[in-house]
């Protein structure tokens, strides 16, 4: 494959990542915590738009190879992990009396939950839409580029959703009421701003992005129990690398991530070809820059940031 | 220790919690004996059993040294049993794809000195973050080692893992053909039904005798260790580190010691759970062995090392609890209804009981304060205040 094909890769893997790591990030800074039950989120979206398809069929036409059910199950799936995380959190997370790290173990247990009644329900195997896999589109091969139509569909689908993101944040009264509690939670309050409501629509939004973000993980890929705490940890690493809090820093980390474990590869490549110093280096670097370590990279990547710019790349200021 | 010259003070003196957790702990043991007695449960697979129990008590042990001590957020638990069993299972085992063969006490230390170098490189860029960072950091290097470990296959064997792992006491004078010596016993408690004693008890047997030295020299040592001057600044730390900083102390040096210790002691389950288990492949160093110490550690109490044993308890019963249920009455999949109760306990701990059912209390002071000749009625001495609302660190 050519560096285009491989950025074309990345461009599809960092459209699902940035999906993920947006809502990730809005919960982190708006109800203050680490909650590793939102890769299970995009799980329950995943299995939602998959029963949902089973249920309502390809209702005829079709866009981008998609039959519009599949839309249909896009929207149900969005909104399933919209209401699991909105009970969720009138449930369990809001009657808590613990600290924000207390909040953090609770999520771990709820990610158990999700993932053990999904397992129990379609099993661990892995299993695909009903969808036919297409071909690569015929006129990008020649440049080394293999997507297909899917493809193209889960980055439109991306883009749409995060510009109306940026919309409903730059321009509406929620959004304005968003980043006031972002910012200062306490400030926002006194002036008179509902942070409990806030909140709630904090997490219908990042749910209901992390829903999205597993239907098309669950065509990119396949569908299993495992699939969202599996990528989990590598959303973590988006959003410390855009820097915990900020938005548009978990857009930017989400798309650097995504890029880079699908670059390693190319990556490896460049490192054959490199004419490295010592011969041990050379050797090290060329056993561990494979696709088996894509994913330990952006873990180390996001250690080596916490440690050296706790605040990310687009981070400001100290928290 | 002032149970056996008086009982009933003694019960008299424990709190609520206490009195509930002995009187399900009596019950249940009087079950098992009664499952044993009447053949339902073998005798060498409730061994293996009180040998895994053992084991997980020793890794909330660990677990129990970070976060119930300093505060440290771990996630990377699996990481250090997994290294752990790695460690001992490539140096005994006849298949191992380096060296191999060795004396399994040779392993023993190899082991613990990898984990011992494993903690350094965890701990050394991340003890200065703070905690939630910690908690992130810790399962994405721990991630890292497991990737190691599943694709280095000169080093590990990768998937396939490593058998052929000879037992813990191969090489001992006597103890090495213990088991093949002992003769076969055969128990008749009910008619009809013996229970056969035969080399595999004797094996487990012996395995039991080491898992409960290893975890009682822990305790002991952490029970010391606890209350020491160094315990003390540690729990400072816990409540707050600043405090800790402003008093003088070096925090990152002592988080860091308390990360060795703990990290140590998880590599002793590991080696226990090596020749226990008698294979290793990367499963074992799957997140949830992180998780399941975790839940041992927050349900028995944090801080508190009986309550690590008694979680550590829990555990086994839930993962062959769940077995057993899949066997006898419910044909549901152990694998998620395993997940599913881990995921309702933590849930449950944090929302009704956030300090565990037995936090630390009396154990944190020195003994010699409070057992003032078993009459620790003097109000002014603190006694009383700690009693009643012990786990308010």
């Amino acid at each position: 494959m050519t560096v285009l094909g491989y950025l074309a890769n990345g461009l599809v893997f960092s459209s699902i990542i940035v999906l993920g790591s947006i809502g990730l990030s809005l919960v982190y800074s708006i109800a203050d915590f680490a909650n590793f039950a939102h890769g299970d989120t995009m799980t329950i979206g995943a299995y939602t738009a998959l029963v949902t398809f089973g249920a309502v069929g390809g209702l005829g036409g079709a866009v981008l190879g998609l039959p519009y059910g599949f839309f249909l199950a896009l929207v149900v799936g969005i909104a399933v992990a919209a209401i699991v995380a909105v009970g969720t959190e009138k449930l369990i997370y809001e009657p808590l009396d613990v600290d924000s790290i207390g909040l953090l173990i609770t999520s771990i247990g709820i990610a158990f939950i999700y993932r053990a009644v999904i397992q129990i329900r379609f099993g661990s195997d892995f299993t695909r839409f009903g969808i036919q896999s297409l071909r690569p589109i015929e006129t990008l091969l020649p440049y080394g580029v293999r997507v297909t139509l899917h493809d193209v569909a889960i980055v439109a689908s991306a883009v749409v959703l995060v510009a109306g993101l940026h919309v409903l944040l730059q321009y509406t009264d929620l959004g304005r009421k968003m980043r006031a509690m972002a910012d200062n939670p306490d400030l926002a309050r006194v002036s008179g701003i509902r942070t409990k409501r806030v909140k709630l629509w904090t997490w219908v939004i990042g749910a209901g992005l992390a829903g999205a973000g597993g239907v098309f993980l669950g065509l990119f890929n396949q569908l299993s129990p495992r699939m969202g705490f599996n990528l989990l940890l590598v959303i973590f690493a988006a959003v410390i690398l855009g820097g915990i809090g900020s938005v548009y820093g978990a857009m930017a980390g989400g798309f650097l991530i995504g890029m880079i474990t699908q670059l390693t590869p190319f990556f490896s490549n460049v490192v054959e070809a490199l004419p490295i110093g010592p011969g041990w280096l050379a050797t090290l670097l060329e056993n561990l820059i494979t696709i088996e370590y894509a994913n330990a990279i952006a873990f180390v990547i996001m250690v080596v940031v916490l440690l050296i710019r706790p605040n990310g790349i687009a981070g400001e200021g100290a928290t | 220790m002032s149970f056996l010259d008086d009982p009933k003070g003694a019960f008299a003196d424990l709190t609520r919690p206490e009195r509930w957790v002995l009187g399900v702990s009596v019950a249940f043991m009087l079950f098992l004996l009664g499952a044993l007695l009447t053949g339902a449960l073998g005798p060498t697979y409730f061994l293996f059993l009180v040998g895994l129990a053992g084991m997980y008590a020793l890794l909330s042990f660990g677990l129990n040294a970070q976060w119930g001590f300093t505060g440290l957020i771990n996630f990377s638990v699996a990481a250090f049993f997994g290294i752990g069993a790695y460690g001992s299972a490539l140096m005994t085992a006849e298949s191992s794809p380096i060296a191999g063969g060795f004396n399994p006490l040779v392993g023993l230390v190899v082991a613990l000195v990898v984990a011992l170098v494993l903690a350094l490189l965890i701990g050394i860029p991340t003890l200065r973050l703070r905690a939630d960072y910690l908690a992130i950091a810790s399962l994405g290097l721990a991630e890292v080692v497991r990737l190691v470990v599943l694709n280095e296959r000169w080093l590990t064997n990768g998937s396939a893992g490593v058998r052929g792992i000879p037992s813990f006491f191969q090489g001992w004078p006597v103890l090495s053909t213990f088991p093949e010596t002992m003769p076969g016993l055969r128990l008749v408690v009910i008619p009809g039904s013996p229970i056969i004693l035969g080399t595999s008890f004797w094996q487990s047997l012996l395995n039991v005798l080491l898992v409960l030295t290893f975890a009682g020299v822990t305790f002991f040592v952490l029970r010391r260790a606890h209350q020491s001057p160094w315990g003390r600044v540690l729990r400072t730390i816990r409540s707050d580190e600043d405090l800790a900083r402003a008093l003088g102390k070096n925090t990152y040096s002592f988080k860091m010691q308390s990360f060795i210790l703990g990290s140590l002691i998880m590599a002793l389950a590991g080696v226990f759970y090596t020749h226990l288990n008698l294979y290793v492949g990367p499963g074992d160093l799957d997140p949830i062995t992180t998780f399941y110490a975790w839940v041992a550690v927050i349900l028995g109490g944090s801080g508190s090392n009986r309550g690590a044993l008694f979680g550590g308890i829990v555990i086994v019963t839930i993962r062959e609890g769940t077995r057993f249920l899949n066997d006898v009455a419910l044909p549901i999949d152990p694998a998620p209804m395993r997940l599913l109760l881990i995921g309702v306990v933590i849930v449950a701990v944090m929302r009704y009981r956030p300090q565990g059912i037995l936090p630390p209390q009396r154990e944190l002071i020195w003994p010699s304060a409070v057992d003032d000749r078993g009459t620790p009625e003097t109000p002014d001495s603190g006694v009383r205040e700690q009693k009643g609302g012990g786990g308010d660190e």
